[in-house]
């Protein structure tokens, strides 16, 4: 198999950045504690991430960028699947828009970012696999790869999904209104944060 | 008596599941890459209805499996369905003894390492290579997540051979319902496999552009016939508007069932495709197949969308309808692209 999963995530330096407030659009659950509701569901078979393995409701910061990862009780939502939502941004200068997220298989699409010059334009979002023992596919790097997995009934410690820390360029650097998701219920996002690369 | 055949290696694709891992784990025992099999073929082919709920469902693949997924080969595969367990046991033992590894239909609920393991029934495939009677085990290589290979008991796997592959829970809903009745497959590669050169690749384009040009499905070459038998590029759009029109009625929840596992047996298909491309384009400094290779790719994003838009509308089928529209039109969009690179490239 051609392989394809180095990462080529190349890191300007980071600015000023901003975790964007995405919390009016969390419409699913994928993460459940310990206490297991049993309404985790981050792919339709039911299978959910564990809570005490990521850093819920807390900012966390990975390769020096910030984000505000959501909290999870297993029955409140603590991700969004892409639906096409408009997701207002914090007005400032943006040259990257850094994203927690992974799909079900991987797959892409494009987002449109609205400007604040009122010009509009689509970048791309490519998200990989979430998958255990699946590797990035886009240049992602990995965010956060758990001890195992949540089934419906059980615990898999043999099972270990994976989050991946991707980012859209931005192409007008003079600030950003808002950017609409693709209509791809294949793709998850737990967070996004707007970073202005240092001069 | 102890034999665990050599040349037994991991092999998967990320697009794919069990049918491909499997295949390709027999195709390299046997000598064959993987990749350069299964990967050349791309095409669109489905009879309306002919839908099995096994993981390794392909469509036109009731009579070879294996025939089916790798048109541009002289590969073939044949399912054995033996009347009791011990003589399903029995021919696995003799067909592993002979130096064959093959492939064996399971239920995951009675597989101590797979996750489903007493949880939840659901059906799989996976290579057996080799037994041990002192020990009563029986060795297997399944390299789906979580990746395995080494030996369980014997009891385990005809267990797992002869389970009646239940629906207990609201859970794996497109691959149970299904009996496992102690199936097993053994493949045939050759002789004479095709060279892995820029003239093989040539021919594998030209078949493989002609087919979906065509309208035809590139197994059988049957051509679509505008009702319930979908082939090549037409085919593509009429199955996606169908399944959207299904959607939009509501009162048809079979089209999620059957959309689902066409479209991932597409997307497995169209991304090992999209490999051999970019494979082919390195081998043969063709960047031109290299570009195609992303192009194609990028198709197959567009199945693991359908995929999951369809898998998510169960309770309303009619809300996704409109979705289903939308992704096919770019879906297309790209597939024609693709086509237009590909067929420039030869």
């Amino acid at each position: 198999m051609v392989n394809h999963v180095s990462p080529t995530l190349v890191r300007s330096a980071v600015g000023a950045a901003h975790p964007v407030a995405i919390e009016d659009f969390l419409d699913s659950v994928g993460v459940e504690p310990n206490s297991r509701s049993g309404l985790g569901a981050f792919n339709i078979w039911g299978n959910a991430f564990p809570a005490e393995a990521l850093p819920c409701g807390t900012l966390t910061e990975l390769d020096r960028v910030p984000f505000r990862f959501p909290p999870a009780d297993g029955v409140r939502p603590d991700h969004l699947r892409c639906r096409g939502q408009r997701i207002p941004l914090p007005a400032g200068r943006a040259d990257w828009i850094h994203v927690l997220g992974a799909a079900e298989r991987r797959t892409e699409d494009d987002v449109l970012l609205e400007y604040a010059d009122g010009s509009a334009r689509r970048q791309w979002l490519r998200l990989s696999d979430f998958w255990p023992q699946t590797g990035p596919r886009f240049g992602e790097r990995l965010a956060f790869r758990t001890g195992s997995m949540l089934y419906p009934r059980h615990e898999q410690l043999t099972m270990s999904p994976s989050i991946w820390h991707q980012r859209i360029p931005v192409a007008v650097s003079d600030g950003l209104r808002a950017i609409v998701l693709p209509h791809n219920p294949a793709m998850h996002l737990f967070a996004l944060t707007l970073v202005e690369a240092a001069a | 008596m102890r034999v665990e055949l050599q040349d037994v290696r991991p092999w998967r694709h990320d697009l794919g599941h069990c049918l491909h891992a499997t295949m390709g784990v027999l195709l390299r025992a046997h000598g064959a890459d993987p990749l350069q099999v299964l990967g050349a073929a791309w095409g669109f082919g489905y009879r309306s209805g002919d839908l099995r709920r096994e993981e390794y469902y392909v469509p036109f693949g009731a009579g070879s499996l294996l025939g089916a997924m790798a048109p541009h080969h002289p590969v073939s595969s044949r399912w054995h369905r033996p009347p009791d367990p011990e003589t399903a046991w029995t021919q696995i033992r003799d067909a592993v003894g002979d130096g064959r590894a093959v492939a064996a239909a399971v239920d995951n609920f009675h597989l101590p390492f797979r996750p489903a393991y007493r949880d939840v029934h659901t059906n799989h495939l996976l290579t057996v290579y080799g037994f041990d009677d002192e020990r009563d085990e029986v060795l297997l290589a399944d390299p789906v997540p979580p990746r395995f290979q080494g030996a369980i008991t014997r009891d385990e796997f005809a267990a797992a051979r002869f389970s009646a592959n239940p629906e207990d829970h609201d859970r794996d809903l497109f691959f149970t319902r299904n009996p496992i009745d102690g199936r097993w497959l053994e493949i045939t590669v050759g002789p004479d496999l095709p060279a892995w050169d820029l003239d093989h690749v040539r021919t594998v384009i030209t078949a493989n552009v002609a087919a979906l040009e065509g309208d035809r499905t590139l197994w059988d070459g049957y051509a679509d016939d505008g009702a319930g038998l979908f082939g090549g590029r037409r085919g593509t759009a009429r199955f996606l508007d169908a399944a959207a029109a299904r959607m939009r009625r509501g009162d048809d929840p079979e089209v999620v069932d059957e959309t689902f596992v066409v479209a991932g047996t597409v997307l497995a298909e169209t991304g090992v495709h999209a490999d051999w491309l970019a494979a082919a384009g390195d081998a043969f400094a063709r960047p031109e197949l290299t570009e195609a290779a992303r192009l194609v790719e990028r198709v197959a994003h567009h199945w693991s969308a359908v995929r999951i838009i369809v898998a998510n509308a169960r309770a309303d089928t009619a809300a996704a309808a409109g979705e289903v529209e939308d992704r096919a039109a770019v879906l297309l969009t790209d597939l024609d692209r693709a086509l237009d690179l590909l067929a420039r490239a030869v």
